[in-house]
């Protein structure tokens, strides 16, 4: 966190930007990227695919933010990193393996894997 | 905890106690006034708005009859034409009646869960403080003759905790007993008869997390920086283990989160819902999600969902923003913590910090407000949902619920550990050399608002 140095092209524009650091720069980003995420569903004028565009989109900034200069991974040992990257291959795995490989969602699991709510997997 | 300890005497732990009282009274005048004098008001205009609606439900019922009686009887055309827009100008004022009878109901339902919500949680915090604090102010005094340390006097030995496996079985013993806690507790506030004894071993276990927890406060309040455990093998060799630790432990908490994302995108690539009809990639919406409720062009399923405006989505967005500003603030409170050479700003902010010490504890203190705000809006936002019938019974809503739900307890979890920051900020003082305990808790803290980051898009606005 504050006391973390981190030295890219990122913080060398930011950091000491109108006096204010690099900690300052990357909430008010997150502030402003949050009303878009906001405003892209409030307005409904946006077509579908540019909310969605606008909803990762501001979701990868504001993942990178906090975990990059809010969790200092971007200034502390690469090890950190490695340790918070280390489950994403398990969660890639859960997002395409449960997540979306199986069109039928609930109603297509095996009964063995509702062994307490086989009704309420299958007769929605 | 490691060794190198200031000598805190046991008077200070009264300071806990008090607190804990401070809470307490907060949370009685809480639930005073919006809880019961500004819900009871509320409640009186919501009957009164049930008793118009019912009254112009009766008159647009009334009026449709005569409509449709003048019709069979072959009336005028200028009668049935009058009676027509006697009928049509009953149900606007109907469906406005209506509209004002939901919103009274809404309103009522913001201040009472409000009241209860801050009373619930201000007592939690009142006993968690309090009691941690009494516990610890009852303890011998301990016998400072040998040095600073008394867990040992070598300041570069660790001697471990037994704290942490204490608390372990606390919180093993209150899952244990939970089923049957959680069965009273519905019996005894649903006034049928309860089985006291069914409270016995959750409340054992939440006796036993006191105690645990308690113990670790004695033991990390005197720690001043010196003697931090450095791990002496890969792959964390030379780092802090407490960090290394904390790290992995947000590691299995990624995996718990996607354990929730997962199904949710199974239950949800099933379901056509209003953003699939309006890709093509289905015709009839089958179920509605959070979303349907909350956006302003939510979909609408047999009579529910499709209510959401910007008041409805307001909580969840206010909760976003409130989340992102705790981030920040404990970042400050860090970055005041370790800045050696810092100084009083001027202005407002100067009155409001004078010292590094009030500095620290009231951007602390900021972030337990926030994050009590983050609750209590969230309650409140459930509460609205469920009265528009999003309950947890349905498929969307079971899934929403146990992962906001998840998330929230996470949210509650981290404030009770940011009490004991703020007291210790208040007492002992944090500073460039045990400032770590701020640092470790923001990693943490910074993790809950990351889980946000996907659930606020995933759950609210898709």
């Amino acid at each position: 966190m504050g006391e973390h140095e981190t030295h890219g092209i990122i913080e060398n524009i930011f950091d000491g930007l109108l006096g204010k650091d690099i900690y300052f720069w990357n909430f008010i980003i997150l502030m402003v990227f949050t009303l878009f995420e906001v405003a892209a569903v409030f307005f409904t004028g946006i077509p579908l695919k540019a909310v969605w565009a606008i909803l990762i989109g501001v979701g990868i900034v504001k993942g990178y933010g906090i975990s990059a200069y809010f969790m200092h991974l971007k200034g502390d040992p690469r090890i950190y990193t490695r340790t918070a990257l280390f489950p994403v291959v398990f969660v890639i795995l859960m997002l395409w393996g449960i997540g979306l490989s199986n069109p039928e969602g609930v109603t297509g699991l095996p009964a063995w894997c509702t062994p307490l709510s086989a009704d309420y997997a299958t007769n929605r | 905890m490691s060794s190198g300890e200031a000598h805190v005497e046991n008077s200070i732990w009264m300071r806990a106690v008090l607190m804990g009282s401070t809470f307490l009274v907060i949370g009685i005048l809480a639930f005073a006034t919006m809880g019961v004098g500004v819900a009871n008001m509320r409640h009186h205009a919501y009957e009164e708005a049930v008793h118009e609606y019912d009254d112009a439900k009766h008159d647009y019922e009334e009026a449709k009859l005569s409509y449709e009686n003048a019709k069979a009887n072959n009336a005028s055309t200028e009668e049935i034409e009058a009676l027509k827009a006697t009928k049509d100008a009953l149900k606007d004022i109907k469906d406005d009646a209506h509209h004002h009878e939901v919103e009274a109901h809404l309103s009522y339902l913001t201040w009472r869960t409000a009241g209860i919500t801050i009373l619930l949680m201000c007592v939690t915090y009142a006993s968690f403080i309090g009691l941690g604090g009494f516990v610890n102010s009852i303890q011998p005094e301990e016998d400072d003759s040998h040095g600073a340390s008394s867990y040992g006097g070598d300041d570069h030995e660790h001697h471990g905790s037994a704290s942490p496996i204490v608390f372990a079985l606390g919180i093993m013993l209150f899952l244990m007993g939970f089923p049957e806690f959680q069965a009273t507790l519905s019996d005894m506030l649903s006034g049928n008869e309860a089985e006291l004894g069914g409270l016995g071993l959750s409340m054992f276990g939440l006796l036993v997390i006191v105690l645990g927890v308690s113990n670790w406060w004695r033991e990390d309040l005197p720690f001043i920086g010196n003697g931090e455990q450095i791990a002496t093998s890969a792959p964390f060799e030379g780092q802090h283990i407490r960090k290394a630790g904390l790290w992995v432990f947000i590691m299995s908490e990624i995996m718990v989160f996607a354990t929730f994302f997962s199904s949710y995108l199974r239950m949800r690539t099933e379901w056509c819902t209003g953003w699939q009809v309006e890709a093509g990639n289905c015709e009839q919406v089958d179920m509605l999600t959070a979303s349907d409720f909350l956006r302003p062009d939510g979909a609408e399923l047999g009579g529910l969902g499709g209510q959401g405006d910007f008041m409805t989505l307001l909580p969840g967005a206010i909760n976003t923003f409130a989340l992102i500003v705790s981030s920040y603030t404990i970042v400050l409170a860090l970055k005041t913590a370790k800045n050696a050479n810092w100084e009083a700003p001027t202005g407002f902010m100067g009155k409001l910090m004078p010292t590094k010490k009030a500095a620290v504890r009231n951007y602390l203190l900021a972030t337990l407000l926030l994050g009590s705000m983050f609750i209590v809006l969230k309650l409140i936002e459930w509460s609205h949902l469920v009265a528009e019938g999003f309950t947890i019974g349905t498929q969307a809503g079971s899934i929403f619920y146990i992962s906001t739900g998840a998330h929230g307890l996470h949210v509650f979890i981290g404030l009770l550990v940011m009490l004991y920051l703020v007291f210790k900020a208040d007492t002992v003082e944090f500073n460039e050399d045990n400032a770590q305990g701020i640092e470790y808790f923001g990693l943490y803290w910074h993790f809950v608002d990351l889980a946000w980051v996907v659930i606020f898009p995933a759950f609210y606005l898709y």
